[in-house]
């Protein structure tokens, strides 16, 4: 039995070759093989050399060799034809005998060069770069040892190990990577890949633990400083069983609460509306985070209002993040890399909105090869690009979207029927490595909407961000990143329906953005993060302008807005034991609203109307007209019991100086944005919140419990009858709120295995009550009322089971409350028609809300050198047909009051998507 | 990979094609409200004036639940100290046949109700409603859809509201010229012309608030502004269909106060609806200012114009009729109770014996279908 001889073998192999590989007269041979299966391939050769070749066949399932020889020697023929394989040859010439084996990991599967760049150095490292090796080595067997700093330096307690922890294939780095020292404490490499950890000088076990990476341990020999790159295997489906062990303690012991992270892949597993793999929604299944509907890409998060999340897209802020009415997410999930959701803790580096941070990052362009996608679904095509501009230097990844959505509309409601939809979007990313300690990133991103409403209103939006990032490492302690960049957001209306009428309606923000953050590691127990970030505004509230020269319509403007937010943070987290870390973090924001701009000043202590205004004034251009600042608390503490049961407590202020302006329940495309000014005050909020969190089944099943308190003051809502738009004296219509929310969430989640998934249950409430009693026109009478998106049950399974690695089966199914509503409370006659009449906001509930959505998801085969790879979605959304409300109306109509219930799907929604992969 | 779409959509696209608007009446326990609501503008110009003074009724309820507030002592105030006074015509309706308001004064409406409640008003400017220029009317996408067109060369306006009265006359499908009469030998007899069945008119009203607003534009022009909707088909144009228009100015206040009523109660059901909010007007109880008030008191002239639109060639209104031959021994079988009316006599071939070419009653008598065999003056 071949398979036998294996161990005994992969021994005697290095042996064998010391004697006989160099100079050996060994027959040349020659053939042109195409898809030629390897056990072919060897007999073949056995045919026309007369060796015997030894070979286990199960390592050469599916492995198909493609290699033109002309008369080559034996050895330098299978050198060529097995070096893009795992496999590697042995030949003993003395015996006729060749010996095929496969990776023993620590041998094989070796990027070309290996052996080369291992060699360590002792003597001829340079002292004066803190005992740097002159090369950066890249550690991948496991079975050596690995030495780290110069033998002869002087001893000290503690040295730092740094490095950038990437793809051995694409030279991608990996964030969230676990780097663990002897079992005992860990480390998780950053955005970037970084790492830098203290351990005392002598020898040491590094285990390296992270998603979709091949878990790896590292032998270390430490005399002093030093930098080691690692280079990772991505864990690589393989047509065997791979048994997953891995040791995921990052909820536990990661210091920040409330927070979530998700990866694409997981992303890609939860089945969607029409099969589109859809960030945003995804998010909203996780606990703590609500929607009013299924046509509103506005979140809420944790009783916060859609506004009041900060949508951070390679460091731009996307102001609106939805294609076509809120039904999809304008984020190309084939760019996308990870996003990170901030419910409560939020770090210090972050700020300007009150409910959370999303951060979505898209990857890294293939630094190796050019490769890409492309998708086919019911709504959208996909295509996607990557690959080096300078091999290992500089890389791209390119990728656009497009729709075919028209005859979406017709699901929409009648009055939509005439309507046309399209939207697109494109992501260009360029990432450059100039040394070890430079890198450049660049990104750009821009999204379209554009819809005509029937007959002759054409409405579009456009969101247009880029970003530059310089990081630089200044030492294995401190590094930094200053990052510049343009922000954005502008819808505009056209109507020629009427000529008289006929209008265009424009909109606009801008931001300029700069931002410098440093990390400053100084040992095991201390780490700092501080930095600079500043925010230049113009946002331009509503130009109202005639289409054409025949219209009647006078051209009017909002007063352009400008504003300056600057702030200032430092974080420093403390650990004094393995067990007990903190985290403390101060931000101080200032904002000025900036002249050119005239101000309308009101009676003191009387409700802002038309008539209390008591002057005006103008300022001149660049006259700070008003400041507003404070500082925000970030802290949290962690206390871990056991290393798999730890308990967090926070607290969290934030301050927001923009706000967003709009009375419909759900968030609309028209909405827009005011900025903070003399008469309007920023938002303010605290959050107190403590959580739970313990892991089962070594590691595998992680649950925890979080709750939270929440206080915002200064919220805007509206009084009856606001009209939001081409307001010049917005202020005259808002009604200032004070809101209080508090919840609890439970989550159990299982990320590996055959069967993973989440269930998520969470109790919540959000209040709100106006705030200026006394000033008249409150909201039911000053009194306390549920927001819009207050659903107090909220339960979410989303569950996958991994049949083998080509098939896999997803479920997700959904219950929540259903969301406040107001109901008439009697009915009168007017205008010849029965009309209804409301009341207090808010009083009653539509309907629960409750649906399941299946999928499959079918891999192509995983033959690892065909030319494309691909993979069908096929599955059902809303899968039960369940008409769930959206909203629940009254309406006069001929003459008499119906009431209709308003569903987005009205029925179970199939869906199929096709991705290939090159 | 077309031709797998294709095949797609010829099984999923049906799925897709269901509503996804229902009807849907949720239980809404039933509140004692029975506010005041006061509809009505003060006429400014020698027409008489209407105001209607009902109460809110029951959220379950129906139309029949309203009731017009009886006996309140309603008077129409000046800021000249000239009173007014509005006479209870029948429940809730109190009428003047000419206020003779002056336009350089200021006027407010006070109402006592037989509770003891006394309501009253903001004063209002009397406003002055331009001519309307026209009515007009395009066929659009098989509807038919009316315009208004009207201008204030003063620019002074800027904010309208109008009403309409429709009247269309109906056609019955089969034109009777006998009648049934039991007191005849032969059940039959020719009709008088008074006994004519066959043409009718039917009368509607404006049931949709209707306001508009050159606030926007360089000048005071309303120009095709939609006020009716008459849908492919529909009996209004089977044969000849009028509309008197009326039209009012209002104030910038009562403009937003038919704004917010439009939108609380007509224009909802969109994906992006503005939430529904209580809504008041320039009324208030002086016993209690708290006390919920609906309705806006405004003052102004009233202009209307009248049009008139014949059938639109290829309007297919459709009624389905099919006649019965009755024969002389079952005329009382079938008509004595109305169940048919006789068409016409249709002679047997050969014989002295004539049948009845008859119809039901809708096909045959228009007020089956709610028309008046009164022609109105104007036709």
């Amino acid at each position: 039995m071949r398979a036998a001889l294996y161990l005994f073998l992969s021994v005697l192999l290095a042996i064998s070759c010391q004697n006989y590989c160099s100079a050996q007269n060994l027959p040349a041979v020659s053939g042109r093989y195409e898809q030629t299966a390897a056990e072919d391939f060897f007999k073949d050769l056995e045919k026309q050399t007369g060796f015997y070749f030894y070979y286990d066949t199960t390592q050469l399932d599916s492995l198909y060799i493609n290699i033109l020889i002309e008369k080559e020697p034996l050895d330098v023929a299978l050198g060529k034809a097995l070096q893009p394989t795992l496999l590697k040859s042995g030949i003993d010439a003395a015996e006729k005998k060749v010996y095929i084996t496969s990776r023993m990991a620590m041998l094989t599967a070796l990027p070309a060069g290996f052996y080369t760049k291992t060699g360590i150095t002792g003597a001829t490292a340079d002292i004066t770069d803190y005992g740097f090796d002159s090369k950066a080595r890249k550690a991948i067997a496991e079975n050596k040892i690995h030495e780290i700093g110069n033998k002869n330096t002087p001893y000290k307690p503690t040295a730092i190990l740094s490095g950038i922890v990437r793809s051995a294939r694409t030279g991608e780095p990996f964030p969230n990577v676990s780097i663990l020292v002897d079992d005992t404490y860990s480390v998780i490499s950053d955005t970037y890949g970084n790492y830098s950890i203290n351990m005392p000088p002598g020898k040491h076990v590094l285990h390296i633990i992270g998603f979709g990476i091949r878990e790896t341990r590292l032998t270390l020999q430490v005399y002093a400083d030093g930098r080691m790159d690692i280079d990772l295997q991505e864990q690589i489906p393989t047509l065997k069983e791979v048994v997953v062990s891995s040791v995921r303690t990052r909820n536990v012991r990661n210091l920040q609460m409330g927070v979530s992270r998700l990866s694409i892949d997981e992303i890609k597993r939860v089945p969607t509306v029409f099969g589109e793999t859809d960030i945003l929604r995804v998010i909203t299944t996780l606990p703590g985070v609500k929607t009013v509907g299924e046509a509103s890409t506005g979140f809420n998060v944790r009783g916060g209002s859609a506004d009041q999340n900060l949508i951070l897209f390679n460091e731009n802020t996307i102001y609106n993040p939805s294609h076509f009415f809120g039904m999809f997410s304008a984020f190309n999930p084939e760019i996308v890399k990870d996003v990170e959701l901030y419910k409560s803790s939020v770090p210090a580096k972050y700020g300007g909105r009150l409910s959370s941070v999303l951060d979505i990052n898209s990857r890294e362009g293939n630094k190796k090869k050019i490769s890409g996608s492309a998708g086919i679904g019911l709504v959208t095509s996909r295509l996607q690009l990557e690959g080096p501009i300078v091999k290992d230097k500089t890389s791209f990844i390119f990728g656009g979207r497009t729709t075919y959505a028209n005859w979406l509309i017709d699901l929409l409601p009648d009055e939509y029927d005439k309507s046309r939809a399209s939207f697109q979007d494109l992501n260009l990313g360029i990432t450059h490595n100039i040394d070890s300690n430079n890198n450049i990133y660049f990104n750009g991103y821009y999204s379209r909407d554009q819809f005509k409403l029937n007959q002759d209103t054409t409405y579009g939006y456009d969101n247009r961000n880029f970003s530059l990032k310089w990081q630089h490492r200044f030492s294995k302690r401190l590094q930094g990143e200053i990052i510049g960049g343009y922000d954005y957001y502008k819808y505009d209306i056209r109507s020629g329906e009427n000529y008289v009428n006929a209008f265009k309606l424009f909109f606009d923000i801008r931001q300029y953005f700069g931002k410098i953050n440093f990390v400053y590691y100084h040992s095991q127990k201390h780490g700092f993060d501080f930095g600079l970030n500043t925010v230049a505004y113009k946002l331009r509230p509503g130009t109202f302008e005639p289409l054409n020269s025949n219209s009647l319509v006078r051209p009017d403007t909002v007063n352009t807005e400008r504003a300056l937010e600057n702030a200032l943070y430092v974080s420093h987290r403390f650990t004094p034991t393995n067990k007990l870390s903190f985290t403390t973090g101060l931000r101080y924001s200032l904002y000025s609203f900036l002249g050119p701009q005239s101000v309308s000043y009101y009676a003191a202590g009387q409700p802002m109307t038309d008539d209390t205004r008591q002057s005006t004034i103008q300022y001149a251009k660049g006259k700070f007209i008003n400041n507003y600042h404070g500082p925000e608390i970030r802290f949290t503490l962690r206390y871990a019991f056991t290393p798999d049961f730890s308990v967090k407590a926070g607290y969290n202020t934030q301050r927001q100086y923009i706000h967003l302006l709009s009375n419909t329940t759900a968030i609309s495309p028209t909405d827009i944005w005011k900025l903070s000014d003399p008469n309007i005050r920023p938002q303010q909020g605290d959050q107190i919140s403590l959580g739970l969190y313990k892991n089962f089944r070594s590691n595998t099943i992680e649950t925890s419990v979080e709750a939270y308190y929440k206080n915002i003051k200064d919220y805007l809502d509206y009084k009856p009858g606001a009209n939001l738009f081409m307001n010049h004296n917005i202020e005259t219509d808002v009604i200032r709120t004070k809101g209080k929310a508090y919840g609890i969430e439970l989550l159990i989640k299982k990320p590996v295995g055959k069967l993973n998934g989440w269930i998520g249950y969470t109790y919540s409430r959000i209040l709100l009550r106006s705030a200026e009693t006394g000033l008249g026109s409150m909201v039911n009478g000053g009194d306390f009322y549920p927001a819009n998106y207050d659903k107090p049950h909220d339960f979410i399974l989303a569950g996958n089971f991994r049949i083998n690695h080509r098939f896999s089966l997803s479920l997700n199914s959904a219950y929540s409350t259903g969301r406040p509503i107001t109901y008439p409370i009697g009915k009168f006659y007017y205008e010849g028609a029965e009309r209804v009449l409301y009341s207090d906001r808010n009083q009653y509930r539509i309907p629960d809300y409750y649906r399941t959505d299946f999928a499959m998801n079918i891999d192509g085969n995983h033959k690892v050198h065909q030319k494309t790879h691909n993979s069908w979605t096929i599955g059902v959304y809303n899968m039960l047909g369940r008409r769930n409300p959206y909203s629940v109306y009254f309406a006069t109509e001929g003459g008499r009051v119906n009431g209709y219930q308003l569903s987005i799907f009205g029925s179970a929604i199939p869906f199929i998507n096709y991705n290939i992969r090159f | 990979m077309s031709k797998i779409f294709n095949i797609i959509w010829i099984f999923l696209l049906p799925a897709f094609f269901t509503g996804c608007k229902d009807k849907y009446f949720p239980e809404i326990p039933s509140t004692e409200t029975n506010f005041l609501v006061v509809e009505g503008v003060l006429n400014a110009g020698n027409e008489p004036t209407t105001v209607r003074i009902t109460r809110t009724y029951d959220i379950n309820g129906n139309i029949g639940n309203l009731r017009g507030e009886t006996n309140a002592v309603v008077t129409v105030e000046g800021n000249d100290n000239s009173s007014r006074p509005l006479t209870m015509a029948d429940a809730g309706t109190y009428q003047s046949s000419n206020l003779a308001l002056s336009a350089n004064n200021e006027y407010r409406l006070r109402i006592k109700t037989m509770d003891g409640k006394e309501y009253l008003s903001s004063y209002v400017k009397v406003k002055t409603s331009p001519e309307i220029d026209s009515v007009s009317y395009k066929p659009q996408d098989g509807n038919m859809q009316l315009y208004v067109n009207t201008h204030d060369p003063a620019n002074n306006t800027r904010y309208y509201k109008w009403s309409y009265e429709e009247t269309w006359e109906i056609n019955s499908y089969y034109y009777s010229t006998i009648i049934y009469d039991a007191n005849e030998p032969k059940l039959i007899r020719e009709r008088e012309p008074s006994e004519y069945i066959f043409r009718c008119w039917k009368y509607s009203k404006s049931g949709k608030i209707l306001f508009g607003s050159s606030a926007q534009l360089t000048s005071d022009v309303i120009f095709e502004q939609p006020i009716n909707r008459i849908p492919g088909g529909d009996e209004r144009l089977s044969v000849r269909y009028s509309i008197l228009l009326k039209q009012y100015a209002l104030d910038k206040d009562a403009y937003e106060f038919f704004d917010l009523m439009k939108k609380n109660t007509e224009s909802l059901g969109s994906i992006f609806d503005a939430q529904p909010s209580e809504i008041r007007g320039n009324i208030k109880c002086v016993n209690n200012p708290d006390e919920i008030v609906i309705g806006y008191v405004s003052a102004s002239t009233v202009t209307q114009k009248r049009i008139f639109i014949n059938r639109p060639s290829g309007w297919n209104f459709r009624q389905l009729c099919d006649t019965r031959l009755i024969t002389p021994d079952s005329v009382r079988y079938y008509m004595a109770k109305g169940d048919f009316i006789p068409i016409v006599e249709e002679p047997r071939m050969g014989s002295l014996i004539s049948d009845y070419l008859s119809s039901t009653p809708v096909c045959v008598d228009c007020r089956e279908r709610g028309g008046n065999l009164q022609k109105p003056a104007y036709w």
